[in-house]
């Protein structure tokens, strides 16, 4: 949380220095970790097994809040059965962590008046992300951990406007504002509101896309994304693309992915560029050009109204993102509150379901838009690859404080350049003699799916028997070696866990 | 005096503009002032009252804007030609290309042969668009 989401982790800090208590899950020893007062090291994708010997606990010790359980949720009785077999011995024989440190965990989080839980990717990208999800959920609703101040499952999200695109309908299940693509009356309103017809399915995930390319999908428009360096098992990414007929790229700079299109359109960049973002707390606030676009640059909304015009695809009238904005407003209960007049001050967290609402900072309060809060009964599995002989090391990814994402933007800013030049793999310094590694020297990295050159750094954050690398620099393409296994809900990439044999050079 | 108080004194007239904006990095959206003159930035400040940040601001948010002016910023549209290259051209051009391919596709192979990928980087409004250019094609937002 210190690296990749830096401020929302001041604001834990000022919690923790008024006195709150802080329980760090990680199997790297983060930064947060030495600020946690319990600390537990699990190994990497073992985090089912964790909180199923936590719910153990807290339904041993009667930690269960029955009065919430009774009004607001389902499905206790049997899963209550079905933890009883998971004791902290068994988590701990799974997931490394000492069992006397799971039931303090369990008893800290279980007897706390109000306790929040927070995860980023850590949880998300592994095969069984939405079993991960699911499990913290059954513990925040054993508990009455939900809807009020202080409480809930938070997950922060990575990108400035990854919860805009899901509110404006970019996953392939809903249509704008999470309306199911699924049902009948949904797809009437978007034909009527489009002037065409739509298809009744939903549409497939980009990992299935890729899949296909050549076979069923023969053109893409990829719009502000390094496909090629930030997916999974590059070498399958650049075969996939290279099978399409056409390939259509928007971005600000010709990143590895546009150097692969038939079409590259300059967009605006941040700075240059009106709109909208929404935050990790469904905060819609408004991004505002302060300086005018280099060269030819258009903003993407024109750009993408400028192509449907070209395709003859009706209803792209477009002057301005205002009128953009306000049509999504207008097709959304989500929205349907707010306009782009009501947000210069970011003042409205969604649902906002009608003018004057004052918008929702905390969701599930008053009850869950699904009705009852459901316990999933979930078991654990191990990851898609688990360690052997010829991959004996774990490998997990993720980010650092001062890179982003693929560097095509913090590459190319000079302070940054400065701080943060090169990738490097983290190796317990146990690991580096054992390994016959040097410390600074070069490493080869090779999992099942190819090889990177890496330099090593000797850091106890590593645990033994697990090495950490970020995917952000090209000249170290380190998803050469992930994509061992994809959840197979939301096919998440499990870019957290994959195994690797690592050699001197 | 504060630091507040020094943040929100008028700035002496020297042509800089500030541009109350958000940061464009993770997700937590710290509000920021942009601050620029003669058309570049040259600065980011984080804004007191952001309601996500309260005045905080990382080492991106801060420090990391100058790509907005760098020199391998992509200027016009670029078509790859029959010599394999890209090429620049016009937008006029550039987006007949485009358009014209996707209809190759979609002659040939059917409506669902052709995908889009949308970003969690753009503003919502790109987002928006994107999906109704595919009402079903697309659609993956990167779930990071």
């Amino acid at each position: 949380m210190t690296e990749a989401h830096p401020v929302a982790a001041t604001r834990m800090k000022k919690a923790l220095a008024r006195g709150s208590k802080l329980i760090v899950a990680d199997p790297r020893y983060i930064k947060l970790a030495e600020l946690a007062d319990l600390y537990l090291p699990l190994r990497v994708g073992t985090d089912v097994a964790l909180l199923l010997g936590m719910a153990h606990v807290i339904v041993r010790e009667n930690l269960i809040d029955h009065k919430f359980v009774a009004e607001r949720t389902t499905g206790i009785e049997e899963y209550i059965e079905h933890v009883k077999q998971f004791t902290p011995e068994w988590a701990s024989s799974i997931t490394g962590v000492p069992a006397k440190d799971i039931e303090s965990a369990a008893i800290m989080y279980g007897s706390a008046d109000k306790a929040s839980i927070y995860y980023t990717l850590g949880i998300t990208e592994h095969i069984c992300g939405v079993d991960n999800v699911q499990s913290l959920s059954n513990l925040a609703l054993m508990t009455g951990h939900l809807g009020r101040e202080g409480c809930g499952i938070n997950p922060l999200r990575g990108q400035n406007n990854i919860q805009g695109a899901g509110d404006a309908g970019a996953a392939p299940s809903d249509y704008p504002g999470y309306q199911n693509v699924g049902k009948p009356e949904n797809k009437e309103k978007f034909e009527k509101l489009y002037g065409r017809k739509l298809d009744a399915e939903r549409g497939i995930t980009k990992v299935t896309a890729l899949d296909r390319c050549g076979d069923g999908i023969h053109a893409m428009l990829i719009d502000g994304e390094n496909t090629l360096v930030s997916d999974p098992d590059r070498e399958h990414t650049e075969h996939a693309l290279k099978q399409l007929d056409h390939l259509v790229v928007i971005d600000i700079f010709l990143t590895e992915t546009a150097e692969m299109a038939d079409v590259v359109l300059p967009a605006t960049a941040w700075g240059e560029t009106d709109g909208t973002l929404v935050n990790t707390e469904r905060r819609v606030q408004r991004v505002r050009a302060a300086v005018t676009p280099v060269g030819e640059a258009k903003p993407d909304w024109e750009i993408l109204s400028m192509l449907a015009n070209a395709m003859s695809i009706p209803g792209f009238e477009y002057d301005s993102p205002k009128e953009i904005f306000n049509e999504l407003c207008s097709v959304t209960t989500i929205y349907a509150g707010i306009d782009w007049d009501m947000i210069d001050d970011g003042q409205y967290q969604w649902p906002v379901p009608y003018k004057g609402h004052p918008g929702t900072p905390r969701l599930h309060e008053d009850g869950f838009i699904s009705g009852k809060g459901i316990f999933k009964v979930i078991g654990y599995r191990d990851p898609a690859e688990v360690v052997d002989d010829e991959y004996p090391v774990w490998l997990t990814t993720g980010r650092r404080l001062q890179t982003y994402h693929t560097r095509t933007q913090t590459g190319r800013s000079a302070g940054i350049e400065y701080l943060a030049p090169e990738e490097y793999l983290e190796v317990h310094p146990e690991n580096v003699q054992k390994w016959g590694l040097t410390d600074g020297g070069w490493a080869k990295v090779t999992s099942r799916r190819g090889e990177v050159k890496i330099k090593v750094k000797a850091t106890p954050r590593s645990p033994k028997g697990t090495v950490f690398a970020s995917f952000s620099f090209a000249e170290t393409p380190v998803n050469m070696l992930t994509g061992s296994g994809y959840d197979p809900n939301t096919h998440t990439a499990e870019l957290k866990v994959c195994t690797v044999r690592v050699e001197p050079m | 005096m504060t630091m507040q108080d020094i943040r929100e004194l008028p700035l002496i007239d020297l042509g800089v503009k500030k541009t109350r904006s958000i940061c464009g990095y993770c997700g937590v959206g710290c509000a920021v002032d942009i601050l620029s003159k003669d058309n570049r930035i040259i600065g980011i400040q984080p804004a007191m009252d952001g309601p996500a940040n309260l005045g905080a601001l990382c080492v991106k948010g801060q420090f990391a804007y100058d790509y907005v002016h760098h020199p391998d910023r992509l200027k016009k549209p670029l078509v790859r030609r029959e010599d394999g290259k890209l090429h620049e051209t016009t937008w006029e051009e550039a987006i007949q290309v485009a358009a014209d391919g996707f209809h190759k596709v979609m002659k040939t192979y059917g409506r669902e042969a052709i995908y889009g990928v949308a970003s969690g980087r753009t503003p919502t409004e790109a987002d928006y668009l994107m999906q109704k250019i595919y009402p079903r094609g697309l659609r993956h937002s990167q779930h990071r």
